[in-house]
């Protein structure tokens, strides 16, 4: 049988909506005590919420897991590559870098001596499986760039441009052992053949048996007939040791270019020579040893040593 | 109905709402999870005559208004509650095609437990509360009937328990 309800019952129904709306009305006219049962019911569950927390967190971060294991990998898919990008970035600028500060360099030095030039970049460093030292840059023809120009990096000679072709060109580095160049001292301007031996160290060979070398002189460039191949007053490297040999018919001295081949990245083409030769403008200047401060401390036997003391 | 029978029935459900309170609102489940305290209410009513139905529903909705997560003003819950419990039960009372098949009750649970968030939204809509998207309200409603569903049938044989024990054997399954 359907319960059809009785006046008992109809009336418990309505004494209940009627104390629920009266409920809501109080608390919607903002009456203190309805505020104050919510803040107490609060302050009252406010320990077994932290109970709880503390016992279904371990079981929450599992449903975490679970439910957002799909979304999870995939961010962390999604976060390894912008990280291999970022790393990508990150790389590219340390090589731009090192490019700038060697565009900079070669730059200054060209300016100094008032050459013109065009800078380009290393795109290939030749094979030395066929015991030559070459370099392949991104400048050619269409840039102004031919054979037998000198080739130029921040701290001096790099080589001369062997073959020019429209976009890049293949530069004999100045290492190579086929490599020649008419040198100078700087200072005393003796003149000699500097050859490239397959590292980065020459071999200089006086003109003059009696003139003297000395260990650390500078090198120079003596320039060729209208700057080509080589542009007078160019950096090429120091002197690290003189062979003197009393039979030998002409002296000769090893070199160190102050150039490191294995590091270039960007270089220039020297298109056109200075007006006037920069003579020894162009040479580095020695390096100036950095003073380290020395402390002296005198003690005499049987003094007071002094103790520290507290200051205010 | 005796007084012995609603003292007796208070200290479920203050155990079921600590329960809730404590431990439920903390699990975070998907779907918005759910509200222990109005599904144990709901099948409680289902198994019980309108009057406690009724009374099942004030009790329950008091509580839920008293919690901190109930944005609504106090009542508001109270107010849906007795009506949903009376509708439950007096659906219930006296049909042993309700009463004595359990996919029913567990059927008539999550109806009734939707119907109830709707009546709220309503309510809450009259009462000037903000009330989100729609997609996000159909949302929460489905994974509210979801979770309803699963814990109704391991909750109706729980509470049929002490349900018949207070009120007595003939309702429990």
């Amino acid at each position: 049988m359907r319960y059809g309800g009785d006046n008992r019952g109809r009336l418990l129904i309505i004494v209940l909506v009627v104390t629920a709306l009266f409920l809501i009305t109080l608390d919607l006219r903002g009456v203190h005590v309805i505020g104050g049962l919510r803040t107490g019911t609060q302050t009252a569950l406010t320990p077994v919420q932290k109970a709880g927390s503390w016992v279904v967190s371990p079981l929450r971060n599992f449903i975490t897991d679970v439910t957002h294991l799909g979304r999870t990998r995939n961010q962390i898919a999604k976060l390894k590559d912008e990280n291999d990008k970022l790393r990508l970035i990150l790389q590219d600028r340390k090589v731009a870098d090192a490019q700038l500060t060697q565009l900079k360099s070669v730059l200054n030095l060209a300016g100094k001596a008032g050459f013109k030039i065009v800078s380009a970049k290393v795109i290939s460093q030749g094979s030395s499986t066929s015991f030559t030292q070459t370099i392949t840059i991104d400048a050619g023809t269409s840039s102004g760039v031919h054979t037998n120009m000198t080739v130029l990096s921040g701290y001096g000679l790099v080589g001369v441009v062997k073959y020019a072709y429209a976009s890049s060109a293949l530069i004999q580095l100045a290492s190579d052992p086929a490599f020649r160049i008419g040198a100078r001292i700087a200072g005393s301007q003796q003149i000699g053949i500097l050859s490239g031996q397959g590292t980065r160290k020459g071999v200089l060979q006086l003109l003059d048996n009696t003139t003297t070398v000395h260990k650390g002189d500078a090198l120079l460039a003596r320039g060729s007939e209208n700057g080509r191949p080589f542009v007078p007053g160019v950096p090429i490297g120091q002197v690290t040791s003189v062979s003197n040999s009393p039979g030998a018919v002409t002296q000769t001295a090893d070199v160190k270019f102050y150039t490191n081949f294995s590091t270039l990245g960007v270089v220039a083409v020297v298109v056109s020579g200075a007006l006037a030769d920069p003579r020894d403008a162009l040479v580095p200047p020695k390096p100036y040893p950095t003073p380290l401060p020395t402390v002296t401390i005198y003690a005499t036997p049987g003094a007071v040593s002094p103790s520290p003391t507290a200051t205010k | 109905m005796s007084l012995r029978s609603l003292f007796l029935s208070s200290p479920i459900f203050l155990a079921i709402y600590l329960f809730q309170e404590g431990f439920v609102t903390q699990l975070r489940l998907p779907g918005g999870g759910l509200n222990l305290l109005l599904v144990f209410a709901i099948i409680w009513s289902a198994l019980s005559t309108p009057e406690i139905g009724a009374l099942t529903g004030f009790g329950a909705g008091i509580a839920m208004d008293l919690s901190q997560t109930s944005p609504g003003p106090l009542g508001h819950w109270t107010l849906v509650l007795i009506i949903a419990c009376y509708a439950i039960a007096f659906l219930g009372y006296g049909d042993d095609n309700i009463r004595g098949n359990p996919i029913n009750i567990v059927l008539l649970t999550a109806v009734g437990v939707v119907a109830s968030q709707i009546v709220y939204l309503i309510l809450g809509l009259m009462l000037g509360q903000e009330i989100g998207s729609t997609g996000n309200i159909l949302f929460l409603l489905a994974g509210s009937a979801f979770w309803t569903a699963i814990v109704s049938p391991l909750l109706l044989k729980v509470i049929s328990y002490p349900h018949a024990n207070i009120f007595g054997s003939r309702t429990q399954i």
